[in-house]
């Protein structure tokens, strides 16, 4: 019998919790997956700061908490909840609602979609797409990330997304990840899956949302396969409650031609950390992501990157974009690596930080990993405040200060923003930043 | 309207304007011309409020008031425009939105009604026309890879759309070419009236051939060391500045 240290059993009672009222009791393979995970995961046990991936993130108050799985039956969600936080009019998209990590039938919307999609809960799809869902999820690259793990060793439920070949979802998907403790501080493990067969295409938008300022741990992993010649549009939003913690893992594979574009946007959360990682596995492949995170009092958010470059002719571009005021505290690591085969790779990764005020911190590293000699790479990273002569521009025009410095940091992130694949994504998160802004102190 | 006395103003410790005196009544237009350094762009500044200028002594009065008790945005309520010498670029902040935010941020502190989105686009659209510029400039950002000229252009915009009372324009025929300059002259023409007073601050002549002076004044050294009428600026044009510093300094 293994014996274990107090932080590993922070690990095993999380999971006994979340173990109860699984699905797919039957399914040897998500067993044994489990099973697995759950080994993996009292492996590795606490990340330590002496660990290149956590050196600038503490998980001490994380490990601190405690939480319970929520109960399956959570039903208090109203219409009215999620109102002010969907993008789409309702004939403009299918959405599916999760809360607690529970899909909501009752607000989701999936009338009219083509036949040739599948869209809904994992836990649904898994008696009926079990062979595809087996094979991605057996696939999903083994991670030296301890969390993932740990959303592995109980994999539930999530968004299930698999286009067929050549075709086109007609309308973006809206998924809404709704979090809320109650009672008690929650744990919620979403595990998505998203296939694209060949030449399929989609845009999906997705929202980490809560509607109060409870804490909850949200611990997502979302698996991406992209097959030759597709196209995915997604856009990634994370507005929770400014007392959560929060972790999503997202896992990419691209085959040959297909293509990529993210918009990540993060601005909630009391700790939050995001790893995209990309394997562009096919010629031709090209993957976009772009990036921006604004945050504030005692907030602390981590992005990683891991954009890997296996094969000849791929690209790719990651820019990122931070806004910070208060005692904010921001990490990126950015890493770009270009195998020995993967000529003609065309990567280019930035991260720009602008820091409202004096106590902000941001802690910034772009790697660049080069096995190829007929490469075009780069990486830069920027860390500056407003420029007072542009401050004074607006003011003299009449502009109050405080509206001048959140123009100005609009501005600076007007560029991701831009990257919103609709308009009423980019206007909601504009105005969110634009208030998170004015009720925050962003004076140097 | 605006009476500068003794303006004595120091940046970093070093004195820049030395004991300036100025009195703009309503309805007037002065020029101040002077050698590079002396100090007009600082004068044009510290009346608009930019920071890092400390007043050392003197007083400067806005229609009787204290003008160094107003922020920089209560000036431009008050009716106080600077078209810059070296406008900025504003990454990613739209021209329209600008321009609506600055008018709006002004009509309401006048307790004025906010216009709406169609009600500018209408306002502005005139203004565009009336200062010559292509429509497309409003969509682009504040400013960002404009020409040289087309920056000035966007100030005399603002002017235009703001209608100051009292405007202060810093070189803005610097860079411009003959019909823009006509443009600004224009702009400065139609908005001159006996409620209304401009400084313009210009190295050249050719500007007021089209706007033409109450009064042209010659800054050195930060003081203003002569005053006279349009005429005065026919006489730097010929002789330049050299005669009048060594009076000056006799
Ligand atoms: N921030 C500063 N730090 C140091 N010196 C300054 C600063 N700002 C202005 N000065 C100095 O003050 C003097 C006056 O500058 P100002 O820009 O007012 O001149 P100007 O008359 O407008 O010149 P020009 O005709 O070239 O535009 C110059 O010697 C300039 O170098
Ligand atoms: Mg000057």
């Amino acid at each position: 019998m293994t014996v274990l240290s107090d932080q590993n059993k922070w690990f095993d009672r999380i999971l006994a919790q979340a173990v109860t009222d699984l699905p797919g009791a039957d399914l040897t393979w998500l067993q044994e997956k489990r099973e697995q995970a759950k080994a993996e995961m009292l492996r590795l046990g606490k990340p330590t700061r002496k660990q290149e991936v956590w050196r600038y993130t503490s998980v001490d108050n994380l490990l601190k908490q405690e939480f319970e799985s929520p109960t399956p039956d959570f039903s208090a969600l109203q219409a009215g909840d999620i109102r002010d936080q969907i993008f789409f009019a309702d004939d403009d998209c299918y959405r599916l609602v999760f809360a607690n990590g529970r899909i909501v039938t009752d607000l989701s919307r999936t009338n009219g979609l083509e036949k040739e999609v599948s869209l809904g809960s994992l836990r649904a799809s898994l008696g009926i797409e079990s062979e595809t869902i087996r094979s991605q999820i057996l696939a999903s690259s083994p991670s030296t990330h301890v969390f993932s793990e740990l959303n592995a060793a109980a994999i539930n439920d999530g968004l299930y997304l698999h286009v067929s070949a050549n075709t086109k979802v007609s309308k973006p998907i809206e998924v809404i990840y709704l979090t809320l403790s109650l009672e008690n501080q929650l744990v919620v493990q979403p595990r998505n899956l998203i296939v694209l067969d060949e030449g399929a295409e989609a845009t999906l938008v997705e929202q980490y949302i809560s509607t109060g300022d409870s804490v909850y741990f949200n611990n997502g992993v979302t698996d991406i396969k992209l097959a030759k010649d597709s196209k995915l549009t997604h856009a990634w939003f994370q507005d929770e409650s400014h007392a959560a913690y929060h972790i999503s893992n997202i896992n990419l594979v691209q085959d040959s031609n297909s293509v990529y574009r993210n918009t990540s946007i993060a601005l909630g959360g009391v700790w939050s950390r995001t790893d995209i990682n990309a394997s562009m596995k096919g010629e031709g492949a090209h993957c976009d992501i772009n990036g921006l995170y604004t945050i504030g009092e005692k907030q602390l958010i981590d992005f990683h990157l891991n954009i890997e470059h296996l094969v000849p002719n791929t690209t790719s571009e990651e820019h990122f974009k931070g806004i910070l005021y208060g005692k904010g505290r921001a990490v990126f690591d950015g890493r770009i690596l270009v195998e020995k085969d993967a000529q003609l790779t065309n990567a280019n990764l930035s991260n720009a930080n602008l820091l409202l005020t004096r106590d902000a911190e941001v802690d910034t590293k772009p790697q660049l990993e080069i096995y190829a000699d007929d490469v075009k790479c780069s990486h830069g990273t920027t860390i500056g405040q407003l420029d007072p002569d542009h401050i004074f521009y607006l003011r003299s025009r009449g502009i109050s200060e405080v509206e001048a410095r959140k123009m100005l940091s609009l501005g600076f992130a007007n560029e991701v923003l831009m990257s919103c694949p609709t308009e009423s994504m980019r206007t909601r998160i504009e105005a969110k930043i634009r208030a998170q802004l004015l009720s925050a102190n962003t004076k140097p | 309207m605006l009476s500068i006395k003794n303006l004595q103003v120091a940046v970093e410790d070093k004195p820049i304007l030395k004991g300036l005196n100025l009195e703009v009544k309503a309805g007037e237009i002065h020029a101040i011309m002077g050698p590079n350094g002396s100090g007009k762009s600082t004068l044009a500044h510290i009346l608009a409020g930019r920071d890092g200028y400390e007043v050392t002594g003197g007083e400067v009065l806005y229609d009787g008031k204290d003008l160094f008790e107003l922020e920089t945005e209560e000036r431009a309520h008050a009716g106080i425009f600077l078209a810059m010498q070296y406008p900025v670029e504003l990454a990613g902040v739209n021209n329209t939105y600008f321009l609506k935010a600055s008018l709006n941020a002004i009509r309401v502190a006048r307790g004025e009604k906010e216009l709406t989105s169609v009600e500018f686009m209408k306002l502005i659209k005139e203004k565009v026309k009336f200062v010559g510029m292509d429509e497309k400039f409003l969509k682009r950002n504040v400013n960002a890879g404009f020409s040289g000229g087309e920056k000035k252009r966007n100030e005399i915009l603002q002017m235009a759309l703001l209608e100051p009372k009292l405007a202060l324009l810093d070189e803005t025929d610097s860079g411009l070419d003959i019909d823009a300059l006509r443009i600004v002259a224009d702009g400065v023409n139609k908005l001159r009236s006996p409620d209304r007073a401009m400084v313009i601050v210009t190295h050249y002549q050719r500007l007021l051939d089209y706007i033409e002076p109450d009064f042209v004044h010659v800054l050195s050294d930060g003081k203003i060391i002569k005053s006279g009428d349009k005429s005065l600026a026919l006489e730097l044009e010929e002789k330049g500045y050299g005669w009048l510093t060594e009076e000056s300094a006799a």
